[in-house]
């Protein structure tokens, strides 16, 4: 093997790697997303719930240093910020949008209160027990792809398994066909006998749920740390995610790798030094992503039809 | 407020000392109530462009992007007249126009085509819009670190020609005169709003499309303008920052004013008159929230729980009082039965 092949192979593992560690998150929070937007709720406010995901899984393992109760802990806490949101979206019946926003922003303030509240002003961070990538034997020494597709940590397994699990819910399941049947007619779904308001809470307690374990995710597999700008637009990436994946948990799966794939390659470039600018590669999925949901291509019919339309029992 | 009082409460601090710390400095010192001035005006903008688009029935949320947009064409144009460069030294009063001019229609030609989506192909804004802003955060952040770098270790441009910056105005503070861009815009909106029947016909476009296209409106139009105007008025909050307080262009230069400035629209009721005291309101606030973090040791960010725990009130106010309404309807349907009884 020569120097140039040698420089390749490396780069591609590196790529493949990097790709599906940064589609992980994503992935997990557009699944629970998709549940959400299924039942008619566009949940924006899973930025915020990530966030607070992230600061109780760190706080936990911080004072327990069990991996998996933290991770427990950022779904409870996921879960329970949602009842809320749902309270807000279906109850009351605010903007969407503007009710999601807003507890971005509260979410925010919440999760750097609390942790300058427990870590003090102390600069260094502190370190945590943190989930470690997986070797499974023989099929992690596979050349080339073997680190990148089995040297993944247990969460992204977990992940992929999740997709599958989703995908045959919503579509396999009389609760999954209750609860599009919530976002594409509610009236119908009413007069059918299914409780519109419980699928939507369902709907948004389970982005809620898979939003904090995202969070989770985050810190326990990726970071190891909490910075109040270590979610940074990944839950609005998230929607996109759902976008792109027209709503499907499995489209949605390969979407979170493509992401993936374009955040990586623009790491992998850098280190490697090209002459293309790493933003147009960073920007690319938003461009795709904006260009699918356009309508130029008919993603209009695809959307749930009562997406964002609060619905009032007559 | 009641809420918050407990959240300082838990810090050993007495409520009314913090509010005391939150409220003195923005509001009791030159200093603090310059810097106040500086956090309002573009958040004044933004809010302004909120309320132009939301009341036409846009949902419009790119003003991160437009912003950023805004920033970035004011900061080509004023790199391009600095001394010795191709245009060279203008006069500020012809430089200023120029750049509100620029910045105005860049940032509301890239909110436009978000319009022009919508209206014409029926695209989602709402989610366009939000992924608009990253691609325009990119661009900025090709443009810092690429063609507009200045030597040195951070990826930023160089110091605008002092002759582009925005006057002071109060002295011995930082305050600008990007507030008093901030209230004419205020002005025109209302008036936009209130007396023009330009702005009656985005009104009825907001609240019902079909109605107002069986009234003859050209529905489409009107959503690219409200578009169109949004991201103009985003753009020149990004000019007015660049121009007043920043002085240069840089990454992450946006920092969220962009969904801050939504907030401050929502608590104004978005009605563009009130957008200038909520705006200073907020700036004084933030501006409040980091003398109390200097002094109390209480985190500046309890200002965004303040906040949002505000809108998030008014929005559940709101629907309670839907409910109290309902009710009443409820209420004054009953009797008719009785009375068909009657006639029987």
């Amino acid at each position: 093997m020569n120097g140039a092949q040698l420089l390749s192979s490396a780069f591609v593992v590196t790529w493949l790697s990097a790709s599906l560690r940064l589609a992980g998150p994503v992935l997990l929070a557009a699944l629970g997303e998709t549940f959400a937007e299924q039942s008619g709720v566009l949940n924006v406010g899973i930025e915020g719930t990530i966030l607070l995901g992230a600061l109780a899984s760190f706080l936990a393992s911080y004072y327990t240093g069990m991996i998996w109760v933290s991770l427990l802990v950022a779904v409870l806490v996921g879960i329970v910020a949602n009842i809320f949101l749902a309270w807000m979206y279906v109850t009351v019946r605010a903007s969407q949008v503007v009710a999601g926003l807003v507890f971005n922003v509260l979410a925010l303030g919440i999760a750097s209160t609390i942790y300058r509240r427990a870590m003090g002003n102390s600069a260094v961070p502190e370190s945590i027990a943190m989930f470690h990538p997986l070797h499974i034997r023989f099929l992690s020494d596979i050349p080339l792809i073997g680190p990148a597709i089995f040297g993944q940590t247990i969460l992204f397994y977990l992940t992929l398994l999740l997709a599958f699990v989703a995908h045959f819910i919503l579509y396999r399941t009389n609760f999954g066909l209750a609860l599009r049947a919530s976002g594409e007619n509610p009236a119908a779904a009413d007069s059918a006998g299914v409780s519109v308001y419980r699928m939507r809470y369902a709907g948004i307690l389970i982005s809620g749920a898979t939003a904090g374990m995202a969070g989770g995710y985050l810190v326990l597999a990726q970071v190891g740390l909490f910075r109040e700008s270590i979610v940074s637009g990944q839950g609005f990436i998230a929607l996109g995610i759902v976008i792109f994946g027209r709503w499907n948990p499995l489209k949605a799966a390969v979407a979170a790798i493509v992401f993936g794939a374009c955040d990586a390659l623009q790491l992998s470039l850098q280190i490697f030094g090209t002459r293309i600018p790493p933003q147009l590669l960073l920007a690319l999925p938003y461009i795709v992503t904006i260009l699918a949901i356009s309508g130029l291509f008919g993603g209009k019919a695809v959307q749930p039809a009562a997406l964002m339309s609060p619905y009032v029992k007559d | 407020m009641l809420v918050t009082s407990f959240l300082f409460l838990s810090y050993g601090a007495g409520p009314f000392q913090a509010y005391f710390a939150l409220f003195h400095e923005p509001f009791a010192t030159l200093r603090g109530f310059g810097y106040a001035l500086v956090r309002a005006s573009p958040l004044a903008l933004i809010a302004l462009g909120t309320i132009v688009s939301w009341r036409s029935g846009f949902m419009y949320l790119g003003f991160e992007g437009s912003f950023v947009i805004g920033a970035a064409a004011t900061g080509w144009l004023a790199l391009l007249t600095a001394p010795g460069s191709r245009i060279g030294p203008l006069p500020f009063f012809l430089f200023l126009p120029l750049a509100i001019s620029f910045a105005f229609a860049a940032a509301g030609m890239w909110a436009g085509l978000v319009g022009l989506v919508r209206a014409r192909l029926g695209g989602n804004e709402v989610l366009i819009s939000l992924m608009s802003n990253y691609v325009a955060i990119f661009i900025l952040q090709y443009l810092v670190s690429g063609p507009m770098r200045a030597p040195g270790s951070l990826p930023e441009t160089p110091l605008f020609p002092r002759a582009t910056w925005l006057p002071f105005i109060l002295h011995g503070t930082r305050a600008h005169a990007g507030i008093l861009i901030a209230i004419i815009a205020a002005g025109l909106v209302w008036m936009l709003l209130q007396k023009m029947p330009l702005g009656y016909e985005m009104i009825v476009t907001g609240f019902n499309p079909f109605a107002a296209r069986y009234a003859g409106i050209d529905v489409g139009r009107r959503l690219v303008l409200a578009a169109f105007l949004a991201g103009g008025l985003g753009g020149l909050a990004g000019m007015v920052e660049v121009l007043g307080a920043q002085h240069r262009l840089m990454d992450g230069i946006s920092g969220g004013v962009g969904f801050v400035g939504i907030i401050v629209a929502l608590l104004a009721r978005l009605n563009p008159l009130a957008v200038i005291p909520t705006a200073f309101l907020y700036g004084g606030m933030s501006v409040g929230a980091d003398a109390m973090q200097r002094r109390a040791s209480i985190p500046s960010s309890i200002t965004f729980i303040l906040e949002s725990l505000a809108v998030l009130f008014v929005l559940a106010f709101d629907a309670l009082r839907y409910y109290k309404v309902n009710l009443s309807v409820l209420w004054r349907r009953s009797p008719p039965p009785v009375a068909e009884q009657v006639s029987k």
